[in-house]
């Protein structure tokens, strides 16, 4: 309870000062106990050493850190490796798919329910397996017609871009430079490449902005620069912090910030 | 002598209210539920935990909704059917939490209630051209009293003396909320303000939200994770923590991962006996019951009936009108935008504090109608004031291609759509169309080799013509909004509409209020069900959820389903 008036109080002075930021609470920023991520140059429980490097580098230009970005990227996150451990999900006792609830230890709980991962009974291991492994010519996984799983979309598209950096610019996707490799990712000609990067691009933001306990967000990086609290109960908010407004952070003019928005909301409608 | 025993097909808001009326009245009830138990301890002393917490990750990952790779849905236009084209799309199409509790395991908790006038749709108004309206076979004030009872039982908040005149004379009520409504959250009050601007009036949205300590539940803390998400704290009331758990306390049975694929009758089909279903061993076993209620939500139970067709029902369960699937009907949203240059985390709060019904109409209106050539045109409830969550954020930026890289950081920084706006959701009322209809997919199997339902849909020229003309009034009062910098309008309704169901935005135009398909009235020849939900032509078979809907209204619909549940349920214990 300390801990949470002390919050509260620092919060109500922050807002007074002009600087309101819903910062995520202390507790829990690393994984599911007991389970450790790959560094660079080991092998990952699917991915294999290099794959798992390109993958690093991939979502590395996809939320880039420093030297690129003053704050932490998806590298410093770790969303390859937690990608990785989505991949090799059966490997584990119990599946890291869905965190348990309610709470973690980052809001005044002292116990991390998030960190035991709920186990998935027989239907909803199915359903898994053939999102993660594909049906693979299974009757039992093909009763709605054959389902390619992540692990092969991965395999293929991380082989993808080592073949089109090495035609391209003589070498594998992790030697480009990043400017070779982000013309590689954003060429929108490469059906195998975009098929790839719409998986790995909705993969990434997952861990970055998740809570850490699925592998990413690390640190919860993602959430420190973004301001974002993150789950937080079970504190939750005053009355107060709901009913009045932070300070102004949006300096754009104001026919630039509709028409930004337009290009991204009104984007869905393309 | 003992009671009838009652078996219950899903547990979800239809269902549990039902199975809470009759499992107290003494009725001995089964509940069979497709989907996992995520509340462990529900329905005993030791009191209900969750599984549910406040994370992004896992709402994507069919936790508490069905696996759309085990339970795919099939989609078309209507113009696509008249082409004969089976399908265009295969995936997540309206899909509800598939698990114990149902949709409100995760619902914003909504519970405005209907209209007199949409009860009377037909008498009031008159025909609508290729619209297949009708009258239901009861009235508001048939309704109100089972309102009242739901509404103390969950425990609604609200303020009566701060809602229209308007919206009292169609919808009276017989006191106050049980509750005061929630602390209100500061984009609502400014989109309120623009509102009084314009002429327009905002007021507490009635919610099942404890702003205070109910039920023996604690008050909402505001933490933001509510549309979508399960309520870590069971501050939100529902299916599960109001009904079920205590219906359960009193002894009903419930037995989840058991998929009812088949309703058998006696040979005559007048009766029906029980039901076929596949347990979570994969086992196939049968239970009999002296009522049958189903309850899985419109496009699964008429899935259902069509499923059981037999001898004596050869075209569907109960379908002898041919009614059976079709009439299904969504609601039509329509997005203004506000967008502020303060920080007005709109995403915190019990996803909007306030609404405005004045869209409801249709006198407001009826210039526009005449223009359009429509004799009346009618709207919805607007739901004030929200936001997206990060993740949520994210996607957005996410499906503009190649939007990642350093503008994925300063966009994410800025954080425009999470932190600087605050919208209205006008939730517009759906006109019921014999085309729009679900019926059995010819191809395509789920998990446990049964058709899945196909969804035939086009929008009628009504909710189309009302989202054009409502929309811009939405644009209006976000732009005289204090502190707002521009406004704009996002119809993602039309945007659907236009894209087709598997296109970009038919997943946010995509909607959990799912209507008709088994409509009530008291023409066996034109309706599925009598007004207590009792299928016509069986004199035990009773439908508890949406399906039952003859017209859609403009308003969240989880109350008044609520409210048909119990006054059925009160039916049967009369009898």
């Amino acid at each position: 309870m300390t801990h949470d008036h002390g919050r509260r109080a620092f919060l109500k002075a922050a807002g007074a000062i002009g600087v309101l930021n819903f910062l995520p609470g202390c507790g829990s920023s690393t994984p599911l106990d007991g389970v450790s991520l790959p560094d660079r140059g080991e092998a990952g429980r699917f991915l294999d050493a290099h794959e798992l490097d390109t993958l690093r580098a991939v979502t590395g230009r996809f939320v880039p850190g420093p030297p690129d970005d003053p704050d932490p990227g998806a590298i410093e996150a770790r969303c390859a490796e937690a990608i990785d451990l989505m991949l090799g999900a059966f490997n584990m006792a119990v599946p890291p798919i869905h965190a348990g609830g309610p709470y973690s230890d980052r809001a005044g709980s002292t116990h991390n329910d998030f960190a035991d991962f709920v186990a998935l009974d027989p239907l909803a291991e199915l359903g898994w397996r053939i999102r993660i492994e594909g049906s693979q010519g299974l009757p039992e996984r093909e009763f709605a017609g054959p389902v390619i799983g992540l692990q092969q979309i991965y395999r293929e598209g991380l082989k993808h871009l080592d073949d089109q950096a090495q035609s391209r610019f003589g070498s594998d996707f992790v030697s480009a430079s990043s400017v070779e490799q982000d013309l590689l990712l954003a060429d929108l000609t490469d059906g195998d490449t975009q098929t790839f990067v719409g998986t790995a691009l909705a993969n990434t933001v997952e861990f970055m902005y998740g809570p850490p306990e699925y592998g990413g967000n690390q640190g919860l990086v993602g959430w420190i620069y973004t301001g974002w609290p993150g789950d937080t109960q079970p504190r939750g908010f005053t009355d107060a912090e709901v009913g009045t407004p932070g300070p102004i952070t949006l300096q754009l003019a104001a026919p630039d910030a509709v028409a930004l928005m337009q290009r991204f909301i009104g984007g869905f409608g393309r | 002598m003992s009671k009838p025993s009652v078996l219950i097909v899903g547990s979800g808001a239809g269902g549990s209210v039902a199975a809470w009326a009759l499992a107290t009245a003494g009725y001995p009830v089964t509940i069979l539920e497709k989907g996992r138990n995520l509340l462990p301890g529900l329905g005993t002393a030791s009191g209900i935990g969750t599984k549910f917490g406040n994370d992004e990750i896992k709402e994507g990952r069919y936790f508490e909704n069905q696996d759309v790779l085990l339970e795919p849905r099939t989609a078309r236009s209507q113009r696509e059917a008249a082409n004969g084209t089976a399908r265009s799309f295969t995936g997540d199409v309206n899909t509800l939490p598939t698990c114990v509790g149902g949709g409100t395991v995760h619902w914003d908790a909504k519970t405005p209630r209907f209209w007199k006038h949409d009860f009377k749709g037909l008498s009031t108004y008159g025909p609508v051209p290729n619209a297949n309206v009708a009258d239901w076979p009861l009235t508001y004030e048939d309704l109100a009293p089972y309102y009242d009872e739901v509404e103390a039982k969950m425990g609604v908040q609200g303020d009566v003396t701060k809602m229209p005149a308007s919206t009292l004379a169609q919808a009276p009520r017989s006191g106050q909320f049980v509750l005061p409504p929630n602390p209100p959250m500061i984009g609502g009050q400014r989109i309120a303000e623009g509102a009084a601007r314009l002429g327009f009036q905002c007021y507490p949205f009635p919610m099942a939200v404890n702003s205070q300590p109910y039920a023996g539940r604690p008050r909402c803390n505001s933490c933001g994770f509510c549309t979508g998400f399960g309520c870590p704290i069971h501050a939100r009331g529902g299916a599960a923590v109001s009904f079920l758990h205590d219906a359960m306390l009193a002894g009903a049975q419930l037995i989840p991962r058991a998929f009812v694929y088949r309703i058998d009758t006696t040979s005559d089909g007048k009766r029906a006996t029980g039901v076929a279903y596949r347990d979570a061993s994969g086992a196939d076993k049968t239970i009999s019951a002296d009522v049958v209620i189903v309850a899985g939500s419109a496009i699964e139970t008429a899935r259902l009936l069509l499923m059981s067709a037999n001898g004596a029902h050869a075209q569907g369960l109960g379908n002898a009108s041919g009614q059976l699937g079709r009439n299904l009907m969504f609601h039509f949203f329509t997005l203004g935008i506000a967008l502020f240059a303060e920080d007005m985390h709109a995403w915190m709060g019990p996803a909007s504090t306030h609404t405005i019904d004045d869209f409801v109409g249709p006198d407001r209106y009826a210039l526009a109608a005449r223009a359009a050539g429509l004799p009346y045109l009618k709207g919805g409830i607007g739901e004030v004031g929200g936001s997206y969550s990060l993740l949520g954020e994210a996607e957005i930026y996410n499906a503009v291609p190649n939007t990642w890289g350093r503008l994925h950081k300063n966009l994410m920084r800025l954080g425009m759509i999470r932190r600087h706006i605050a919208a209205i959701s006008l939730v517009g009322e759906d006109m019921p169309q014999l085309a729009n209809q679900v019926d059995l997919d010819p191809d395509v199997k789920d998990v446990y080799g049964f058709p899945v339902p196909r969804i035939t849909r086009s929008a009628h020229k009504f909710e189309r013509v009302a989202s054009e003309v409502i929309g811009p009034q939405l644009m209006a009062i976000c732009q005289a909004s204090p502190g707002a910098i521009g406004s704009f309008l996002l119809p993602v309704g039309e945007l659907a509409e236009d894209t087709g169901a598997g296109g970009p935005l038919a997943g946010p135009a995509s909607t959990a209020h799912i209507m008709g398909t088994a409509r009530m009235g008291d023409d066996p020849a034109t309706s599925v069900t009598n007004a207590f939900g009792r299928v016509h032509e069986l004199d035990n078979l009773y439908l508890a959820d949406g399906s039952v809907f003859t017209s859609s209204g403009g308003f969240n619909p989880t109350v008044t389903i609520m409210a048909l549940a119990l006054r059925m349920a009160r039916n049967i214990g009369n009898q």
